[in-house]
């Protein structure tokens, strides 16, 4: 049988049958064969959102998957299982197939959780990476050259139960990760809070002080830091946090307590296996506004979790989307 | 005229008012007509079968045979195998008038037949078909690796493609070669 006999339109109803795995795996017979895939199957592609190399994949392969949109729907399909240290020329003649059919339109992700192995220098490739620091651990500084070595840093879910930070904290390249998931549970202040250079942070901690929230609100108010920030979640473990206190504090404004007030929600900056793809929504009356360019960050305190949501609009913008969803009601 | 071969209508009920609605309307007979392969076997098709073809439908639509016309007439496909055609014909007959199932498991195994079962499909054009032949050789290369997938298809390597382009560029140059120089000869 011969796929090359049929015509075009036979051809391409037989590719579109076939799942994405199989699809990839046929690109890789030929390069006319590729040139195939890529102009028939256009359409399916072009949903794709991420190429995801995970070396910690949690059923012990490691595996290759992309993550894409199905009528609007995040999906995510398995492409194959992988040596990430193995052969170089392999892992590049795939990434180099990605790069044919994707170019630039997608984010390739390299997942790890091993900072003794070198993460290989791929054309758009982001590291993320995971690790669980104990409170014995002595590594720090190879962990920290180990974010210092690849050019970007997309994601860091860090268990952290260390008294010492990972490096001069202002220094590291760790603050600058776009999204930052920690679970930090020494009693010191949550260095990350502090400086985090990125875009959206959850942060676990066992206990921090109301001060050092109110810092962090006056000093994104300010524009003295923070200025890529879109949203960040803060839990503490050990008790409330005082809600008026700092509200006071920070000089929130309120919208008027009869209105419904607007659901602050983006697209996460990272994830996986296609799951929840946007930030839990900020539902709050309470705002601060930003001296510098007016913009408006919804705050949300309930009990044990500040929530923090940067909305792309000045405080007129952000009155007036509340009055027209009064109005919608 | 159509024609009657396979009866007409079923007896009228005694109290036309309290039937159902479908059935006090008179039944059309059906019409057939003729088809054959390479091997000129002829096969009787009701036109009801034949709707799943678009390109006999079409051919139907504006020919307007009478059952005798078509009888004379059979449609020829000489770039189908009888056996193929057959297969066909079986096909559009079990599935007359009944909505297509998701799965069709009746298809052939052999390759070789399944790829002449899909040319003639696609050719005919037989949409619902088309789709569980290229279903089913979608699946043959279901989990195997790009060396397996080579093998099941046949599909050159970049050498291989390259030296067939190689062929057919020089074959080229030489026609065009070949038709100047006659030109030539001719201006001469």
């Amino acid at each position: 049988m011969k796929l090359s006999k049929y015509p075009y339109v036979v051809q391409n109803e037989i590719l579109d049958h076939m799942n994405y795995s199989d699809l990839f795996e046929l690109s890789l017979v030929s390069k006319k064969i590729r040139k195939l895939v890529k102009s028939s199957q256009m359409n399916r592609l072009k949903n794709t959102v991420s190429v995801m190399y995970d070396c910690c994949y949690p059923f012990g392969t490691p595996l290759v998957y992309i993550q894409f949109k199905n009528n609007n729907i995040l999906d995510c399909s398995k492409l194959f299982y992988f040596t990430p240290y193995g052969t170089r020329s392999i892992i590049e003649s795939f990434h180099n197939n990605f790069l044919y059919f994707f170019g630039n339109s997608v984010e390739y992700h390299w997942i790890t959780d091993n900072y003794k192995l070198p993460i290989p220098r791929l054309e758009n490739l982001s590291m993320c990476f995971r690790i669980i620091i104990g409170d014995t651990f002595g590594d720090l500084k190879n962990v920290d050259n180990f974010l210092s070595s690849h050019p970007v840093l997309k994601s860091i879910d860090l268990g952290y139960w260390l008294k010492e930070s990972l490096s001069p904290e202002s220094e590291s390249r760790l603050y600058q990760v776009e999204y930052i998931k920690i679970n930090q549970l020494n009693r010191t202040n949550p260095a990350v809070l502090r400086n985090f250079q990125g875009k959206q942070a959850i942060i676990d901690c066992y206990l921090f002080e109301a001060a050092d929230l109110i810092d962090f609100v006056n000093r994104w108010i300010s524009g003295e830091a923070y200025h890529k920030l879109e949203y960040l979640a803060i839990y503490k473990y050990r008790e409330e946090i005082p809600r008026d206190e700092i509200l006071t504090a920070i000089g929130a404004r309120h919208i008027d307590a009869t209105r419904k007030p607007p659901a602050h929600s983006v697209p996460r900056a990272f994830i996986e296996y296609a799951s929840r793809p946007n930030t839990d929504p900020i539902i709050s009356h309470s705002y601060v506004v930003r001296e510098s360019d007016n913009r408006v960050a919804s705050v949300l305190i309930e009990r044990d979790t500040l929530s923090f949501g940067v909305w792309d609009k000045t405080e007129e913008e952000f009155l007036r989307m509340v009055e027209k969803l009064q109005l919608a009601n | 005229m159509s024609s009657t071969e396979q009866g007409t209508s079923s007896a009228a009920p005694a109290e036309p008012t309290t039937a159902p609605e479908s059935a006090a309307a008179p039944e059309v007979p059906e019409s057939f007509y003729y088809v054959h392969g390479k091997d000129k076997v002829v096969h009787k098709v009701s036109a009801g079968a034949l709707q799943h073809s678009a390109l006999i439908h079409g051919m139907i639509s504006n020919l307007g045979y009478t059952e005798e016309q078509a009888k004379a007439n059979p449609f020829p496909f000489e770039n189908i195998d009888g056996d193929i055609l057959q297969m066909v014909v079986d096909w559009c007959n079990q599935h007359k008038g009944k909505p297509t199932p998701p799965e069709d498991t009746n298809l052939p195994k052999q390759k070789e037949k399944l790829f002449d079962l899909v040319l003639a499909v696609n050719y005919l054009e037989i949409k619902e078909l088309l789709t569980y032949c290229c279903k089913q050789v979608a699946m043959m290369v279901k989990g195997k690796s790009p060396e397996e997938i080579r093998e099941i298809w046949m599909i050159p390597t970049d050498a291989e493609d390259e030296a067939a382009e190689k062929e057919a560029k020089k074959r080229a140059g030489k026609e065009a070669a070949g038709e100047t120089a006659a030109a030539a000869g001719d201006a001469k």
